[in-house]
């Protein structure tokens, strides 16, 4: 095993050219001729299983073209895999998942297909407006939204009547109010945990309203100085030098699942995606969870963000673009959306969102609430002109090396952070041959 | 006996040319292999590696650009200088640990000497991924071992602290190739003739003088091997510090906290294969000449005797 290790060091520099055989390997079964009537075979890379069931349907409406879902990884590892695809020529498959965040990262490069094309611009009122923004990249679309993450605050309602907080914080003020109670319940009773979860800074910057990147094709600036910014990033701070947050406990590991079940944990603002994975992951829990919206900055104002969430695209260089966009817009906007839903995909479409049946479904998991209500509401209230830079996969990954000093010692502080998050993103943007201030 | 000589050596006359052909055709499939999962593999590195690769601009040819900034790269050198620091601690803990074991199997007073022998290299065939796991849980304050033992006796003690990681790591190690290490040596006693131990006890020598004259020298060859192994195994060590961040937080283990790590990472997450290219090759360099002094210096000592 020890020499093994020998072998995955190469393998971490030769990595190109093995996925480049396995993809040769791989599209030797695709079909070549697509002439009008023939049978075409579309090849759809996804790590959502919903859309594999949506092919059927689908298939049966359009007989001459083929469906193959293929799951080549999630997010990274299908990312690679199409960037060697790419390079290499060959295998690139016809339609590919994308988190949001990946999509300039695609686009910018002319690697993705402008869906204009197709005719995609005039679904853009069927959709959530910043879900759009998020698959807009320069004014083009690049992608369909295939299902969203609007912020919402996850609170376990005991809990937080234990502590003497009889109604879910609406204000991030209250929140803070609220956060001081949980704690005086001792022990291990916090209000939420962080340990450098890059994805809920940004989503509460969001909803501050501010705007750190922005994207002007290769060009991107970087600012965590604005006014938004600056308010959010110092109250979280206030929240960590007080102690009111846990700070031990990472978000997905084992010792979440049991503090999601013990009820030490009282809110984890999150995606609205959440849903789907807290009744496996606090199954004692049962009933004392319940969804609200995020706390707002300012009472009696109705502001959200967004964390997470993911789309469909064409690789420019696919084979079978038309046929691809008729199943991307059946499964995402058409007749296949319907059947993607009931198997538990939480799309940001407004003909689900509006729909009656969906807002008024109640979950016995959440104690009878309505959850879709809440998170359509949540997902409409989403602040728009939210950018990612394109090499925001990079740039989330070496995060946690900056934060990582602070969290654990608490020496520095959140905002040092991000400023030498930006120096480092500046000098590695500017090597990527982007042009980053 | 001459005559039976007689034929083999005319059958042997006329083969003899024939020999480096035949020798050839049985090199062949593993040289096939070789030359594809080793010599192409590594070629292809060292050709990356005069590339940068770009999200903008595509891949251009950069020559030794690559190699001249990874010089300069206080991450790479960071990681370098930890896998150092490992291996110069947690090495010869383990050695003499699985040396202690090898001597105390062989000396026959243990019973169950079979059962105890498969037991200790046990932890060798468990994947790494799979005893970081269980290492995480043991280890975790919040409901392991350790977060008992911390409640009973009052103490705040973290094994994954940012100051406290690499012990752990080390612990994880030890456990899983003290086993590997001790078959080694077990089977280095193993070989020894039993007559000079006969001549040993003849001569009224104790268990003791029989462990230092006779079976420590004996161990000489094999320790050189397992230094050399063990420095190739910690200075790429991967699977531990890419998992413990999903089971731990903030455990100090960054995205170059080996250089392997460091060059997983570039490659994966930085698109930046060229680079990381470059690493392999310089990380690759050194191990091996690491591993060539330590063999060097061995070989040198074995000769000089005591």
């Amino acid at each position: 095993m020890r020499l093994s290790r020998k072998l995955r060091l190469l393998s971490a520099a030769l990595a190109p050219m093995l996925a480049l055989t396995a993809c040769s390997g791989g599209s030797g079964g695709g079909g070549t001729g697509a002439s009008a009537n023939e049978q075409v075979k579309i090849k759809v890379w996804s790590w959502d299983g919903t859309v594999e069931g949506a092919v059927a349907g689908f298939q049966a409406a359009n007989p001459n073209i083929k469906v193959e879902v293929v799951n080549a990884g999630s997010s990274q590892d299908e990312y690679k895999a199409l960037d060697n695809a790419i390079q290499a020529g060959s295998g690139v498959p016809d339609l590919v998942m994308f988190e949001y965040f990946a999509v300039p990262y695609f686009a910018i490069p002319g690697k993705l297909a402008d869906l204009g094309e197709f005719g995609a611009g005039k679904l853009q009122q069927d959709y959530v407006p910043a879900a759009w923004s998020d698959v807009t990249v320069g004014g083009k679309v690049y992608a369909l939204p295939s299902d969203y993450g609007p912020s919402a605050m996850f609170y376990n309602e005991a809990t937080l009547k234990k502590a003497g907080v009889d109604k879910p914080p609406a204000t991030w003020d209250e929140y803070y109010e609220a956060a001081k109670k949980v704690r005086a319940l001792g022990g291990d009773h916090y209000i939420a945990q962080d340990t450098g979860d890059i994805f809920f800074l940004l989503s509460l910057i969001w909803q501050a309203g501010g705007r750190p990147f922005k994207v002007d094709g290769t060009k991107v600036h970087i600012d965590f100085t604005d006014a938004g910014t600056t308010k959010a990033v110092a109250f979280w701070q206030k929240m960590l030098d007080e102690g009111l947050i846990n700070t031990k406990i990472t978000g997905w590991s084992d010792d979440w699942n049991r503090a999601l079940n013990d009820g030490s944990l009282a809110t984890q603002t999150m995606g609205g995606w959440l849903t789907s994975t807290l009744p496996e992951r606090a199954p004692k829990a049962s009933g004392d969870f319940k969804v609200a919206l995020m706390p707002q900055w300012e009472p009696g104002t109705k502001v959200g963000a967004a964390n997470g969430g993911s789309s469909f695209g064409i690789p420019a260089a696919a084979e079978h673009k038309e046929a691809a966009y008729k199943f991307l817009e059946y499964f995402a906007h058409g007749k296949g959306l319907s059947s993607r839903v009931e198997a538990g995909a939480f799309v940001p479409n407004l003909s689900v969102l509006d729909d009656k049946a969906f807002r008024d479904k109640e979950s016995t998991y959440f104690g009878g609430q309505k959850v879709g209500a809440v998170l359509a509401e949540a997902s409409e209230i989403v602040g728009s002109g939210w950018q990612y830079p394109p090499f925001f996969e990079w740039a989330r990954s070496i995060y946690g090396d900056l934060a990582s000093p602070f969290y654990t010692t608490g020496k520095g502080s959140l905002a040092e952070i991000l400023e030498q998050w930006r120096q480092r993103c500046i000098q590695y943007g500017n090597e990527q041959g982007f042009e980053v201030s | 006996m001459a005559q039976a000589r007689q034929p083999d050596a005319a059958a042997r006359g006329p083969r003899k040319p024939r020999r480096p052909q035949a020798g050839l055709a049985f090199i062949a499939p593993f040289a096939a292999l070789f030359a594809l999962v080793f010599i192409v593999p590594i070629l292809y590195a060292a050709y990356l590696s005069f590339f940068q690769d770009r999200l903008v601009g595509g891949t251009t040819f950069v020559g030794l650009d690559n190699y001249t900034k990874l010089v300069r790269d206080p991450q790479f050198w960071d990681g370098v200088a930890r896998v150092a620091r490992f291996t110069l601690v947690q090495v010869p803990i383990m050695l003499v640990l699985s040396m202690a074991l090898a001597l105390a199997l062989d000396s026959m007073r243990l019973h169950g000497t079979k059962f105890l022998r498969v037991t200790i290299f046990l932890p060798y065939a468990v994947p790494a991924i799979v005893s970081t796991l269980m290492w995480g849980f043991l280890l975790g304050v919040k409901y392991g071992l350790f977060g008992s033992l911390n409640k009973a006796l009052g103490t705040d003690f973290d094994p994954f602290s940012p100051g406290t990681t690499l012990i752990s790591i080390g612990v994880m190690v030890t456990w899983a190739f003290t086993g590997f290490n001790m078959l080694i040596f077990y089977a280095a006693l193993k070989a020894v003739p039993r007559e000079l131990y006969e001549a040993a006890a003849i001569d009224g020598a104790n268990e003791l003088q029989v462990v230092r004259a006779i079976k420590l020298p004996a161990l000489r060859g094999s320790l050189v091997v397992t230094v050399i192994f063990s420095i190739i195994g910690t200075f790429q060590m991967f699977n531990e510090p890419q998992i413990l961040p999903s089971m731990v937080a903030n455990s100090g283990v960054t995205t170059f906290y080996t250089p392997n790590l460091y060059a997983y990472n570039l490659a994966f997450t930085g698109s930046q294969q060229g680079y990381a290219a470059a690493l392999a090759l310089v990380m690759a360099a050194i191990t091996i000449a690491v591993a060539y002094a330590v063999q060097i210096r061995g070989l040198r000592n074995a000769s000089s005797g005591r």
